[in-house]
Parts: C-alpha cells; sequence; structure tokens
C-alpha cells in the first residue's frame, strides 16, 4: 500500500508541525480553489472557501484521526461547505452564477493567455468552455459534486462513495446519469470535435 | 457475450469494473463495434470535459490562509511555560474570592476578645498624674517618652524575652523571703 505523504504531514501538523501545515498548503491550494471554483463558478468566494477548509483543517488538528485517505477527509469537508455554499447563494439569489459570465469569461481569458492562442481561438475557447461550465452547473449538487470530484480532482469513485456518504456503487451510478446528462448537453461540442 | 450495458460500458471506460468483469467487457468491446462505438462516445465526452482549464489561486491567497490560522490560535500571552494560563485564571479567581468571602464571614462572627492587661502592664502603667506638683519641661518630656516605650507592645515583647528568666520578673523583696 502506498504511503499517504498528505496523511504524514497531517500527523505531524497534529504534533504542532507549522512547516507540515504549509507543505500541505503548497499542495493542496491550487486543487482546492479549482474544486470550488467548478462547484460555485466564482473565484472570489471558492477562496474564501478553500481558505475556510483550509482553518477547519488547522482547527481539527487535534482530533484528526487517519482512518481514511488524507484527501477523502479534506474533499468531505470541501463538499460540505460547497453544498451549504451552493444552498446559501440559492435562497439568497436563485439565478447567480448561472448566468455570470463576466466572471466565468475572466477566469476563462486568464487561464488560456499561456498557450499563446489567436483572439479568434481565446473567444471560440471560452464558448466552448463557458458551455461546460453551465452543463456542469446544471445537474443536481450530488452529481456535480461527483463528476468534478472525478474528472477533475482526481478521486476515485470509491472515495467519493466516503465523501458523499454513499455506497460505492451508487457513485457508479450517479456519475454514469451525470455523463448521460453531460453527453446531452454537450452534443453541439462533441459534433465540433468530430469535423 | 450479449452487448453491454451502458452504465457497464461507462465504468469500463472509467475503470471501475473488477478484474474479471473489465475482462469480460474488454474482450466483448474488441468485437463488438456498437459497444466500441458507445465506449469511444464516453472518451470523447471525457475529452471535451478536459477543455475546462483549472485556475490559480489569486497571489495573496496563501498569506489570507496563514492569517487566518494565526488568527484562530489563542493569544501568545495566555500561553506560558506550556500551560494555557487563560483557560484557568477566570475559574482561579472565583475560588480566590470564594475563599476570601468564606473568611470574612467566618471571623465576623467569631466573638470579639478584647485583650486584658496582664499584671506586669499594670505594674508598669504609670500612675495617674499628680496635677499639684510642678515638673520640670525636662522632666516631662523624659516621663512621656518612658510612657511611649512602655505602652509600644513591641518594646513589651522584646523586653520580655530579652528577660525570660521568671525569677528576674519578680521583686527583690520577694526574692529575700524566699531565700
Amino acid at each position: 500500500m502506498a504511503i499517504d505523504h498528505d496523511l504524514e504531514l497531517m500527523l505531524r501538523v497534529r504534533r504542532g508541525d507549522a512547516a507540515s501545515f504549509e507543505e500541505l498548503l503548497r499542495r493542496h491550494r491550487v486543487p482546492l480553489v479549482n474544486y470550488f471554483a467548478r462547484m460555485l463558478r466564482d473565484q472570489a468566494l471558492a477562496e474564501d472557501l478553500a481558505q475556510e477548509v483550509f482553518l477547519r483543517v488547522y482547527r481539527a488538528r487535534e482530533r484528526y484521526q487517519p482512518e481514511a485517505k488524507f484527501t477523502t477527509w479534506l474533499y468531505r469537508i470541501a463538499t460540505n461547505v460547497a453544498l451549504n455554499a451552493t444552498r446559501d447563494r440559492k435562497e439568497s439569489s436563485p439565478r447567480t452564477g448561472l448566468n455570470s459570465e463576466g466572471q466565468g469569461s475572466e477566469i476563462e481569458v486568464s487561464t488560456l493567455a499561456d498557450a499563446r492562442p489567436t483572439a479568434e481561438q481565446v473567444l471560440m475557447q471560452a464558448d466552448r468552455q463557458r458551455t461546460i461550465c453551465q452543463a456542469v452547473e446544471a445537474l443536481p449538487e450530488n452529481q456535480r459534486a461527483a463528476v468534478i470530484l472525478h474528472k477533475y480532482q482526481d478521486v476515485d469513485y470509491r472515495q467519493i462513495a466516503k465523501i458523499l456518504g454513499v455506497s460505492e456503487s451508487a457513485v457508479k451510478s450517479l456519475l454514469f446519469r451525470a455523463h448521460e446528462s453531460l453527453r446531452v448537453r454537450l452534443e453541439p461540442l462533441l459534433k465540433e470535435g468530430q469535423l | 457475450m450479449k452487448c453491454a450495458e451502458r452504465e457497464q460500458l461507462f465504468a469500463y471506460v472509467h475503470g471501475m469494473l473488477e478484474a474479471r468483469e473489465e475482462g469480460e467487457i474488454r474482450a466483448h468491446v474488441e468485437q463488438c463495434a456498437e459497444c466500441r462505438s458507445a465506449a469511444e462516445e464516453f472518451r470523447n465526452l471525457d475529452a471535451v470535459l478536459d477543455e475546462w482549464q483549472p485556475t490559480e489561486p489569486s497571489p495573496w491567497f496563501d498569506a489570507r490562509v496563514r492569517a487566518a490560522v494565526a488568527a484562530s490560535e489563542p493569544p501568545p500571552a495566555a500561553v506560558f511555560l506550556g500551560f494555557e494560563w487563560g483557560r484557568w485564571l477566570a475559574p482561579a479567581l472565583l475560588v480566590v474570592l470564594v475563599v476570601a468571602g468564606s473568611l470574612v464571614v467566618y471571623r465576623s462572627r467569631q466573638p470579639q476578645v478584647v485583650p486584658q492587661p496582664t499584671a506586669r502592664q499594670e505594674a508598669l502603667k504609670p500612675a495617674a498624674p499628680v496635677p499639684a506638683t510642678p515638673v520640670s519641661p525636662v522632666l516631662q518630656g523624659e516621663a512621656d517618652e518612658l510612657s511611649l516605650y512602655q505602652n509600644l507592645p513591641v518594646l513589651e515583647d522584646y523586653e520580655m524575652l530579652a528577660n525570660f528568666d521568671v525569677l528576674s520578673e519578680l521583686p527583690k523583696g520577694e526574692k529575700k523571703v524566699a531565700n
């Protein structure tokens, strides 16, 4: 069995090693911010929530028990935070996020800048990315969390079952139904890709 | 083998099957064009989803996390020699107040004992002044000083300790009688 380096770091954090917490922050800051950014499509909120997760991890250090992989524990906290934020946002503004194109475009253009594409390619890519964002965002909460964890966070379905508190077969089913919905919603992009 | 269910194919493409089942599906997909096409659809969808690029956190993200973590720590003054004084300060003060209050109540309920002058104090007590006898200012000053010393309890105690021998307390006349 592979040694869970994150778990070792967390055990050191539990013993009061501040440097290990810094290492955990360095290793998980980008994935965690992206998890929230994809779940909520709001970069500023994503950073606030990622910060909240790191703070919860730090506060819980003395109670931490290495029962599962560190990332399972981390994403269980993160998923709870994300789903609560989604519900809060729905209550305060039912349509926020889905049409927040300004924010989405900002993220997309900034990330595409490294590949140095033409302006037309940038616009086209941004448009495709926005379509993908909207298709994922339209999924039910559990399906969305499962797809993002599986596809973008490299979390396997067994871990997802523990994170969402459902059975492994339920996760397979969630992922399958989510992909079937996405296949329908993203059909134009799939056809473009085949041209 | 008959054609696999789409859900089974999805699980196959994403490596979610047990080894035996995966082997069976792989063998079938290699022979069945329809299932191969369905599996390819799932792979194409994955490729499209890959276009959603990750973002970088803002440059001040780490600093914000560190600040939040530091703010969640107890103030440094509260921890000294590995002991969290702040946590115990309030209960300790409460205990001190309760004990002090109990002592005050206990003392207030005790009967007041007025110290009685000892025989020696009585003997040393200066005689009542005789107003008729005139006293020179120098003698009056010495008498006042003597009276002051005699009435100082500290000096009395010192004198008693210095002359601890009981016999020295007796008047000379009585000594002679004893002999």
